[in-house]
């Protein structure tokens, strides 16, 4: 690092057109960064995103590397490689007797389907296994619950089955033994059989990388992981190569799909901490926004092309999810929990005769032809359309030129038409419907989960939430409703924001609180060495980079007699009888202010499941310079509908709107990259942050 | 008239409210039934108890829990009465349960004084009393030895879960602090739609909302109305068995057989589900009462008909009508027993309504995509266990080790492998490692077992095999099961398509297990039919397969390349390659050599097939499309000729054009029909005694040697005329 210039923290978002960059500096300025997406040659768009936040700050790209502390990157090159089929020829390892465990995968021939597939039972059926059952090979050994080896490793019979596999030509090699959690012993040896048999093959050991009891979920983990280990590793080690070519010598860290993250040298040894990185980007950056703005109970929501996804904050903590899947795929490593229905800026709106009723998703448009007014050929219309024929949309972004009269003429020929209605309200009722869909989505992920949303601020990001946020936050009483600043860059700006964060966990076999001392303290204990033994001098460079020091977190999850409910609590050493009566009491506590008094029976035992221990540096973000108060002209005016009666609405610049001042609607607030819509009634205020609130 | 915006936003909220509701149920839950198999489902009803939001989890467990509501309506409307904020628990199989074990509890929605309509779920409990650990009585002379129902009882009174009831209901359980929680998931899942309806109501008007309900009921009706006035008016037949030892009969003689009848008639719009010929009742267990017979055949033709559909039961029941004789196994009258309905009866009242609705549906060829093979039933690995821990405490429960079986065949692809019920489509088997920490038992093997999935041209999905032994105990572990498709296959095929594999259960010396899994001897293996209860020692070895899916079309037109795949996937033995599908498959399994389809050998096999199909050389397939209607996949119904005697024509094979009967006559009588032992395809090659009544009987065209339909019968029967032209 040369001295001279502010030191740098860059965060780096890959998505599936854009790359965006956000950089923070030592003084407070921000720099953006947006470059097309490179697929094959991901690093390229990211260099080329880097490089164009170091120009907005007056910098070449090695002037800004050199500068940079820290470097936090989120990449879908292991969701892609999964989403498209291209991931590698996996063999998979496992106990004899149960080679059949990933094909079967629980009978889940459901889960993941969406609301049209669910009435077709012909469809009803599981995703293809990411392994060929040729490809899977049994292991004569047997671990019993007790961690008590009932059967022997049989190395001979073992090295026959690696060799068979290397001979079909298997590319990655997963490892998953049954009670591996309670006794690894054997698929350590395994592994390093394989590392004998295919040197330089990547291989993912069960043990190592989800060791939690459920041999299902562990298995579906290290074949996704080995599935993606070779995309993912080519990938990072490429970029890092060439970050190193232009100058740049802090630390690179990715982001993972359990929150935080992690430096680069923990993502090549599990790559499938990546797979669902994307929507926990947006989710820390609300997190840390909140929190500046005083707010510890968020609900963040995203509004993509396909999807809308909601996440929660709950005193300042991201919720994990409890059965978490990625494309279909049982993940068994933590997953930040983000609700998602397939109702988006590209969902199809249709009519269904039969029921007599317009519907909006859960199929897509897709990006080609995409919405109508694209204008790339699509003619069926979407929830883009509605808003582009209401006068809610002017540009999407820099790249696409809106054809309004392409939407109009999607709406009237399949919707307005058919049903004798306006094209306006035909349009309307899109919105409305959509936006009532999400709104559902919201009311499910709180009240559902006796979480009152007047308890909550409301974020809206993405593309398209600025956009949809007047209506999908409509009674539903949250205490504030935010559209952050780079509300569209989000998740770039909650690279920067995330904390270090290495994470071990390790799945006991349910026991007893009373009785879990011994197994909790001793599981605790390994975690703690595991992690540390680890360490990356990374994790020295992040504490000197961000001047915080290192916190272990330690914490138990507990759980009713084989309840599926889980509650994680954080455990002090000493684990005595002290401790663990406390800890029960407060699960007790803790599950009835959930749902509802009474329902803690004493009577009903309490378990504990899991222990996880949590290295975290926290990577502290400079504030961004202040707005000041004062007046504003609209750039300029538009004709907008709403209720069916057309406004001439005028039009604010985000980049000029100072604080404090009371917009009202109907209004547009734009930016380059987004769109807020004020309907009538609706205000907005900027603050001294640059973030605007609705009223 | 509410508009089309108004409507979906109002639908999907609706749809939305009640998933939630299962939620916070599976949430609440306690029981691995719940939690992991999802043995629940919640439903919001019309004021009148017709059923309208209906989850995707059991769902027979729900269609019919109008029956329920009625019998509260008709019985308590003056006394006790019921209000806003009350809630109603029964388990009453006899009034709207498929079985003791499935709870029901309902809430009336009032907004402003006036009812609105219903709520409610069902979940599985563990234990509901009786004299078994489980629920389940074997041999119960009725229902007095079985757990004795509880009618619809008010225990939630203004909002107030009523300590004293909530006690006399939890009392009759071994497992009563689970049912504790099963009781509140149930209660504050209710409760939590209750508010989210009324807060509905008052803000788009409650007549807003009964109009949504309404209008959901009458669409759907219409739509499947529509959906049926499209075929061609018909007749189906179907039988399926259930094999039982009631009270007194003894070990040497075999299991007694009932015969479930279906015969349904379609006549414009109106559906006749007709079970009146099934046979008398048993004294105990297996009976279906008549709400499980309302709940599997409405649910079977959800399932079967209405895909693509709206999915409002509520709206199905106006077109469906079911015919039965109080009585029969399908409808039993009081006091028989029925706590074990849904793994007997009642799957066969599934696989007859599923065998006659593909034969309707295969008139008319753009609802090729609904057409789909029969699933699993009940069988191997179903059952409940129970025994001691080493530590003395007491378990019973169910290893759910049955939901593993196969998927049917459709005409998209092959039946979906180790998949479990259709009928349950969020139901999960669970971990090795879950059941191996709660219990005191030790799995040996939990493998997809080829050649169990259904022989067809598309191929059924295969079932699974489970080897266990008790471990880290003394004591054996004792086993109930609920074993049906020992003696004969269940799962039909459709279109010509075979029998998916019948279940196993078998305990052996542990030592045995890998002879067992070894090739059968040429006249098989016979097992004993499993007694009522039977223990697992120590040294013993539980081995229990589950049945494989139907198939669909002739299994000797099967893509050689794609029986090839099987073969390399283990889905297909080499063996069951040649037997099943005429396919010789040559080369070694193993590494380097490849396994590959020697073409050659397997088109003289196939012709070879033809030929002793029907005892002659077939004729060529014919040129040209479909001659005439469609009366079935495989038979064409050709107008007849001018000026010819047979006024409505006649039926040819649509392969090969042979013309087989006028229209009027039972075609299969015309067919060259084979009656085989369905022992040359049980799994391990395992024989029960009692088997030796049942054939398979395989209908082939004349002509070409097609195969037309594949049917389970006892040997002797006459055929049956499954299809009939009105």
């Amino acid at each position: 690092m040369t001295a001279g210039g502010p030191r740098a923290l860059i965060g780096v978002d890959t998505g599936g057109t854009f790359t965006d960059t956000v950089v923070t500096l030592a003084d407070g300025r921000l720099g953006l960064g947006k470059a097309l997406s490179t697929p094959g040659r991901v690093e390229q768009g990211v260099l080329d995103s880097i490089g164009r936040a170091a120009a907005g700050l007056g910098l070449t790209l090695p002037e800004l590397l050199r500068h940079t502390v820290i470097l936090t990157h989120g990449t879908t090159v292991g969701l892609n490689a999964l989403l498209t089929g291209t991931g590698a020829r996996v063999g998979l390892l496992t106990t004899a007797g149960f080679e059949s465990t990933l094909p079967i995968a629980k009978a889940n021939k459901t889960h993941g389907l969406d609301e049209l597939d669910l009435t077709m039972p012909t469809r009803w059926r599981k995703p293809d296994p990411l392994v060929a059952r040729s490809d899977i090979a049994g292991v004569s050994e047997r671990v019993d619950v007790t961690g008590t080896v009932v059967r022997p490793l049989d190395e001979a019979q073992a090295r026959t089955a690696i060799r068979r596999l290397a001979a079909r030509g298997v590319d990655a090699v997963a490892v998953s033994l049954l009670w591996s959690p309670v006794n690894p012993e054997h698929e350590r040896r395994l592994a390093a059989l394989v590392a004998e048999e295919m040197p330089g093959v990547h291989v993912s050991s069960s043990a190592a990388i989800a060791p939690v009891v459920g041999e299902y979920e562990r298995t579906s983990t290290v074949v996704l992981d080995a599935y993606v280990a070779p995309k993912v590793t080519a990938y990072l080690h490429a970029l890092q190569e060439r970050l190193r070519e232009h100058g740049f010598g802090g630390v690179l860290m990715i982001l993972r799909t359990g929150g935080g993250a992690e430096p680069v040298v923990q993502t090549l040894r599990a790559p499938v901490n990546t797979l669902r990185s994307g929507p926990v980007a947006g989710l820390a950056a609300t997190a840390a926004l909140a929190a500046k703005l005083g707010h510890a109970n968020v609900i963040a929501t995203d509004v993509g092309g396909t999807s809308f996804d909601v996440g929660l904050v709950i005193g300042g903590a991201m919720q994990r999810a409890g059965t978490p899947m990625v494309h279909r795929h049982a993940l068994a490593i933590p997953v930040v929990e983000v609700e998602s229905i397939g109702t988006g800026g590209g969902s199809l709106a249709w009519l269904d005769h039969g029921l007599g009723a317009l519907r909006v998703g859960p199929r897509s448009a897709g990006a080609e032809p995409g919405p109508a007014c694209y204008g790339r050929g699509g003619t069926r219309p979407t929830l883009t359309d509605a808003s582009a024929v209401l006068g809610y949309l002017n540009r999407l972004g820099d790249v696409v030129e809106l054809d309004v009269e392409a939407a109009r003429a999607a709406i009237r020929t399949h919707i307005a038409e058919p049903l004798g209605i306006s094209v306006v309200a035909a349009a309307e009722g899109i919105v409305r419907i959509a936006t009532d869909q999400m709104r559902d989505l919201i009311r499910r992920t709180t009240i559902q989960r006796g979480h009152d949303p007047s308890a909550f601020a409301l974020v809206a990001f993405g593309g398209a939430g600025p956009q949809y946020a007047s209506w999908y936050s409509q009674g539903l009483g949250a205490v504030d409703v935010v559209i952050p600043d780079l509300a569209a860059e989000l998740s770039a700006y909650g690279a920067v924001a995330s904390d270090l964060n290495i994470g071990a966990e390790r799945g006991l076999v349910p026991t007893p609180v009373p009785e879990a001392g011994t197994a909790v303290t001793a599981a605790l204990a390994e975690l703690t060495e595991r992690i540390e033994a680890g360490l990356p001098g990374a994790v020295d460079d992040v504490v000197a980079a961000s001047g915080r020091s290192r916190v272990l977190h330690r914490s138990v999850a507990l759980r009713f007699y084989r309840q599926q409910r889980r509650i994680e609590l954080p455990v002090s050493l000493p684990v005595g009888a002290v401790e663990l009566a406390r800890l029960e009491a407060e699960f007790r506590e803790r599950y009835e202010r959930i749902v509802g008094v009474g329902a803690a029976s004493k009577e009903t035992p309490v378990e504990v499941v899991s222990v996880r221990v949590d290295l975290m540096v926290a990577v502290p973000v400079p504030s961004p310079v202040v707005r000041a108060p004062g007046v504003a002209e609209p750039a300029g005016t538009r004709m907008a509908w709403f209720d069916g009666v057309g406004h001439r609405c005028a039009v604010y610049d985000w980049g000029r709107l100072p604080a404090d001042l009371d917009i009202n609607g109907p209004a547009f607030v734009e930016s380059e990259q987004t769109t807020v819509v004020l309907p009538p009634l609706r205000t907005a205020r900027m603050d001294t942050s640059g973030h605007l609130h609705l009223g | 008239m509410i508009d089309e915006i108004t409507f979906e936003v109002l639908r999907h909220r609706l749809d939305a409210i009640n998933d939630d509701a299962a939620l916070v149920l599976a949430r609440l839950s306690g029981s691995q039934l719940a939690a992991e198999a999802r043995d629940l489902n919640t439903v919001i009803m019309a004021p009148d108890g017709r059923v309208v939001c209906c989850g995707r989890y059991v769902l027979a467990q729900v269609v019919s829990m109008h029956l329920v509501v009625r019998d509260i309506l008709e019985n308590y409307s003056d006394n006790p009465g019921f209000g806003p904020g009350d809630q109603f628990i029964t388990n009453d199989p006899y009034i709207g349960t498929l079985h003791q074990p499935d709870v029901v509890v309902v809430a009336p929605i009032f907004v402003d004084g006036r009812l609105m309509g219903w709520c409610g779920s069902t979940a599985h409990q563990p234990d509901v009393g009786g004299p078994n650990p489980g629920g389940i009585t074997y041999d119960a002379r009725s229902i007095f030895d079985e757990a004795v129902p509880m009618p619809p009882v008010r225990i939630v009174e203004g909002g107030r879960l009523r300590r004293d009831i909530e006690r006399e209901y939890l009392i009759r359980s071994r497992t009563a602090e689970l049912n504790r929680l099963d009781l509140l998931g149930q209660v504050v899942a209710n409760r939590s739609v209750v508010e989210q309806v009324t807060g509905l109501c008052a803000q788009y008007g409650a007549g807003t909302v009964g109009a949504v309900l309404d209008r959901l009921l009458e669409r759907t009706e219409a739509l499947l109305r529509e959906r049926l006035r499209v075929l061609p008016d018909g007749r189906w037949r179907h039988v399926s068995y259930v094999e039982y030892r009631p009270y007194g009969s003894t070990a040497e003689e075999p299991e007694t057989v009932y015969a479930v009848r279906l015969t349904m008639t379609k006549r414009d719009d109106d559906l006749e589900l007709d079970f009146t010929d099934s046979d008398p009742q048993a004294p105990g267990a297996i009976n279906a009462a008549y709400p499980a017979l309302a709940n599997f055949a409405i649910g079977s033709v959800l399932i079967y008909l209405c895909g693509g559909l709206p999915w409002v039961p509520g709206g199905v029941w106006p077109v469906v009508r079911i015919l039965s004789r109080e009585g029969t196994v399908v409808h039993a009258r009081w006091p028989a027993g029925v706590a074990m309905s849904t793994a007997a009866t009642c799957q066969a009242i599934r696989v007859s309504v599923n065998a006659c609705v593909v034969r309707m549906l295969e008139v008319a060829e753009e609802l090729a995509p609904l057409v789909m093979a029969s699933c699993q039933a009940a069988g191997g690995g179903g059952g409940t266990v129970h025994g001691l821990r080493a530590d003395g405490s007491a378990y019973a429960t169910m290893t759910l080790d049955e939901i593993s079986g196969g998927g049917g065949a459709t005409w998209a692809g092959d039946g979906a492998d180790s998949s479990g019920y259709t009928t349950s489509p969020g139901a999960s088997c669970v971990n090795v490692e879950v059941n191996e920490a709660y219990l005191p038992l030790l799995y040996e093997r939990r493998a997809e077992l080829a050649d169990t999935g259904g022989p067809g041209r598309h191929r059924g999905g295969v079932g699974t095999l489970h080897a266990l032994t008790t471990h880290g105990t003394e004591t054996p572990m004792t086993m109930m099961s609920f074993g049906q498709g020992l003696q004969h296959p269940l799962a039909t095929g459709v279109c010509g398509g075979g029998f998916g594999g019948q279940s196993v259960i078998a305990v052996l010396p542990r030592a045995d297990l890998p002879v067992m899994e070894g090739p059968p001897p040429e006249e098989g293996r016979l097992l004993p039919m499993p007694a009522a209860r039977f223990p697992i020692g120590a040294g013993d070895v539980l081995v229990s397969v589950s049945q494989g899916g139907g198939g669909l079309g002739d299994p000797i037109e099967r893509e050689p390349s794609a029986v090839l795949d099987d073969v390399r996937n283990g889905l297909v033995s080499p063996d069951g390659a040649r037997r099943d599908y005429g396919v010789v498959i040559v080369g070694d399994l193993g590494e380097p050599a490849e396994p590959r389809v020697d073409e050659a050998a397997t088109a003289r096999l196939r012709d070879e097939r033809r030929r002793d199909r029907i005892g002659r050389s077939p004729v060529p397939p014919a040129a040209g499309g479909r001659r005439g209607r469609r009366l079935s996949a495989a038979l064409d119904l050709v107008p007849a000729a001018e000026g010819s005697q047979e006024r409505d024509g006649a039926v040819a094979c649509a392969r090969c054009a042979t013309a087989l009967c006028a229209a009027r006559e039972n075609v299969y009588e015309h067919l060259v029909v084979r009656d085989e032992s369905p022992a040359g395809r049980s799994p391990l090659g395992a024989l029960y005694p009692g088997g030796e009544r049942f054939v398979l009987r395989h209908f082939h065209c004349p002509g070409c040697a097609a195969q037309i339909d594949v049917q389970v019968c006892r040997a002797g029967d006459p055929v049956l005329a499954a299809v009939e032209v009105l």
